[in-house]
């Protein structure tokens, strides 16, 4: 103590302790310039504030340091030195006296010296907690994650190409980080939640990693250790915490406009950031912050919408500020330290305001359909979309996603494939007698090709009808001149067997498992995944071709059963598929889906090369979504505190069914189909969530008509709830 | 059939690991695995083999065998983990202060219920306006 006490008295300590005290007005000075710089630039200059606050939390450790500079013995000039000296010479005199039973008041000169001690204390303290904070994010960066499949990589190469970023970035999946983030300069690793990059759509997972690469492009992380050093060293100055959060605000509009100017659609964007804030509230317990949504400004500032009394908010914040640092310098006290979450958030995008330059474009299906062409170079998909852009389709970029499912159930969906053209046939051959129907219909509805399907509805006769079944099977016999017809023999086994293995309510030839197995056989391969009783999946089973003529090699083809009644569905649907492999959160990404090879099986180009030939073969329509939404039903109660509280509508965007869980505590199940008025099921999946808490998922943009949404919940007790909501999208 | 213990163990650094991958892309191969892993870090196969085979043991991850390669899945769900894995003492202690260090799209505060709605309200009102 006695060190101290000596120490304290020396010139450096008492240097460091007025400068401390001349940066109380330095920091407001130059706190002020930075508030009437915000205040008088619009909300759209994001870069020019960003500068500004980046020229002001670089002028302010300048600033003190040349104060001190100034005031430390063999650099100032004597007039200085007596001018300085005398409040200390002063103060020296001792005036406390232990005896008094009257305390005292505080006198600046005694307790000047001791700042110097007492600032350093806190530097320490601010300085650990950032080393404690890098040894976290250190921990963050190579605890719990895994590398995303090598779809997604590729596309953040390309984003990476296109942003010129010529630093190698790492994306990884984590299941620690609850919003996508970036860590790490020198490495830069963006960091995302897991099942992100599979559940989001290609053009909001494009979004994301758009905003993260910015800020590297930006250098925003090195900036940001900069911050934490100002932060550290002029802890006690209300006004570096104030700098340093717009810098920190306007770095993320900085991002913002950076995607904006990118994707050429901000409303996308915005429904990204909203998306991702659901997510993260519904991934934990909800945690009910009092704070004000500075998100919710953001989006404002994105879609430019003024918000009113916005800037009423800046002068008040300033002169409050200037209030508060002169009355702590007054006091000659270091004010104590303002941690950054204790200032309401409310105030931090109250400062912006005005247009933003970069709206949507005037037609929203041009720049959406643009948008699409331009941003997937991915060959296959584009080629898909193609026919749809020459039909016009109505359609909203964030649907991309929801009408490739679409698309893919109504090829799969056992209802639409064999059945559309037997209806369509049946109509033109009413006066054909029933055998010869069902012949072609069923015997060889997967097998008859369109040709001679035209011709047998020509013929008049049935002995012209018995004639072509013969010709069919002859031009059909591997070995012909033999009494045997290998093939017909075994297309009828597989009829025999489809119908013993495969029947539900449906006869096991129609099935999806049936078509696949009389036209192409027995797999080569076959996983089967029964249920297994636990929460967490579905059945599913998965059929691996070595070859199949005309679709390609390896083909893998998986059957989900998400209503567990035996009725095996082919999934193409990410959703459905997640379902089907049983784990939260898995699945294909969408960048998967457009058609990259994933590592290890290469299915997907094959099985969307397997869906047009299903398509060629069936003549079966496809159903195009379109950006329509669903309006609200209501609340459905089914049983027991098990209730589907909405099926909502938000945005353009996506439609999310919100269950309520509880009264027990536990790992709910909950698996949901939504099908179409006629049965076809557009889409499923399952998943398991704790009680209590509102569950959501999002699920993908639907064609207009009427819908049943058909909710099966398993409390941990193993009880069951289901419900059936209707509702119509327009 | 396995007999799974009522409650799995907190997994460790490495299991944690297996397990994300499990997560990601749902059940998987052990060569899948060892995949997924290697490319990060060099892992023998027979590591991870053996990994996924304690792991079984304990209930962390499930195991089909139907097949000749053997099928692992996860059997708790992420956010099961994640909970196990908020009593971390060193989570704790340094979550906090790092998240200075990040960079992330969103605030590092939550958003409220109220702001939640606020925000698709908004969003709502946005699509209206500008058809």
């Amino acid at each position: 103590m006695n060190t101290l006490s000596t120490w304290v008295q020396t010139p450096g300590a008492q240097a460091v302790g007025w400068a401390l005290v001349h940066f109380l007005w330095e920091g407001v000075a130059l706190g002020a310039l930075l508030a009437a710089a915000v205040y008088l630039l619009p909300s759209s200059a994001a870069r020019v504030r960003y500068a500004a606050a980046c020229v002001t939390l670089f002028a302010m450790p300048v600033a003190f340091f040349v104060t001190l500079m100034v005031l430390l013995p063999g650099h100032q000039a004597p007039a200085r030195t007596a001018f300085i000296a005398g409040p200390i010479a002063h103060g020296a005199i001792p005036i406390w006296h232990p005896s008094d039973s009257a305390p005292t008041p505080l006198n600046l000169a005694e307790l000047l010296p001791w700042l110097a001690p007492c600032w350093f204390l806190g530097v320490l303290f601010f300085y650990g907690r950032g080393v404690a904070g890098w040894l976290a994010v250190r921990r963050l960066r190579r605890r719990g994650i895994c590398e995303p499949v090598s779809a997604c990589r590729r596309h953040l190469a390309r984003l990476c190409q296109r942003m010129s970023i010529s630093r190698p970035v790492q994306l990884l999946e984590s299941c620690f980080a609850d919003v996508p983030v970036l860590v790490g300069y020198l490495r830069p690793v963006i960091l995302v939640p897991l099942g992100c990059l599979a559940n989001l759509p290609a053009a909001q997972v494009e979004c994301i990693l758009i905003h993260e690469l910015a800020h590297i492009r930006r250098h925003d992380y090195l900036v940001n250790l900069f911050q934490g050093f100002v932060e550290g060293l002029l802890f006690y100055h209300p006004a570096v915490w104030w700098a340093s959060r717009v810098v920190r605000e306007e770095r993320e509009n900085c991002c913002d406009d950076t995607v904006v100017a990118f994707t050429g659609d901000a409303r996308v964007y915005a429904a990204t950031l909203a998306t991702l804030e659901h997510r993260r509230a519904v991934s934990l317990e909800m945690v009910v912050a009092a704070t004000g949504g500075s998100l919710m400004k953001r989006i404002r500032r994105l879609l430019s919408t003024p918000q009113p009394a916005q800037r009423s908010a800046t002068p008040a914040f300033a002169a409050g500020l200037l209030v508060v640092t002169f009355a702590a310098a007054l006091a000659a006290w270091p004010a104590s330290p303002t941690p950054q979450s204790a200032v309401p958030a409310v105030a931090l995008r109250a400062r912006l305001l005005a247009l933003q330059a970069l709206e949507p474009q005037a037609s929203p299906l041009s720049s959406a359909l643009q948008k699409l062409q331009n941003s997937e170079p991915d060959a296959a998909f584009r080629q898909w979309l193609n026919p749809h852009i020459k039909q016009k389709v109505r359609s909203e970029v964030s649907s991309q996603n929801g009408f490739a499912l679409l698309s893919d159930a109504s090829f799969f969906s056992p209802t639409s494939a064999p059945d559309a053209p037997s209806a369509r046939q049946q109509a033109q051959s009413t006066e054909m007698p029933d055998p010869y129907r069902k012949w072609m219909n069923e015997d060889g509805a997967y097998i008859i090709k369109k040709e001679e399907r035209a011709a047998f509805l020509r013929l008049q006769t049935d002995d012209e009808r018995e004639q072509f079944i013969k010709q069919f099977w002859i031009r059909r016999d591997p070995t012909p001149g033999t009494p045997e017809n290998e093939f017909r023999e075994e297309h009828y086994r597989r009829i025999a067997y489809a119908n013993e293995h495969f029947s539900s309510a449906i006869p096991g030839w129609k099935t999806d498992r049936g078509r696949i197995y009389i036209t192409y056989g027995p797999p080569d391969q076959l996983e089967d995944h029964p249920a297994d009783g636990t929460t967490f999946s579905v059945p599913y089973q998965r059929w691996r071709y070595r070859l199949i003529d005309g679709v390609g090699t390896n083909v893998v083809i998986e059957f989900a059963d998400p209503t567990g009644k035996g009725e095996y569905h082919m999934t193409m649907d990410p959703v459905e598929k997640a379902a089907a492999l049983g784990v939260l959160n898995s699945g294909q990404t969408t960048v998967e889906q457009m058609g990259s090879p994933d590592d290890g099986q290469a299915n997907s180009p094959t099985l969307a090369r397997a869906a047009k030939v299903f398509q060629s073969a069936q003549d079966s329509r496809v159903t195009v979504a379109t950006g329509a939404v669903p309006v609200d039903p209501p609340p459905v109660k089914a049983a027991n505190g098990l209730y589907i509280r909405k099926v909502f509508r938000f945005g353009q965007f996506n439609n999310a069914l919100v269950v309520a869980l509880g009264p027990a505590a536990g790992t709910y199940s909950i698996s949901a189909t939504v099908t179409t008025a006629g049965g076809v099921v557009v889409q499923v999946f399952s998943t398991g969530a704790p009680a209590p808490g509102p569950f959501f998922r999002w699920l993908t943009t639907l064609t207009p008509g009427s819908y049943v949404m058909q909710v099966l919940i398993k409390d941990p007790s193993g009880a069951t709830k289901s419900s059936k909501t209707p509702f119509t999208v327009d | 059939m396995l007999v799974k213990p009522f409650d799995p163990p907190r997994p460790t650094d490495a299991e944690l690991e297996i397990l994300t991958v499990l997560w990601s892309r749902g059940a998987a191969t052990v060569r899948a695995v060892h995949e997924a892993i290697v490319r990060r870090k060099p892992t023998q196969y027979t590591t991870v083999l053996k990994m996924l085979q304690i792991m079984a043991e304990k209930g962390l991850v499930r195991r089909d065998e139907k097949q000749r390669a053997h099928v692992y899945s996860a059997s708790r769900p992420a956010e099961w983990t994640q909970r196990q894995l908020a009593g971390d003492l060193l989570q704790r202690a340094f979550g906090g202060s790092a998240k200075s260090l990040i960079l992330g799209a969103l605030s590092s505060h939550r958003a409220s219920r109220a702001e939640l709605a606020e925000l698709r309200q908004f969003l709502d009102d946005y699509e209206k306006g500008k058809p």
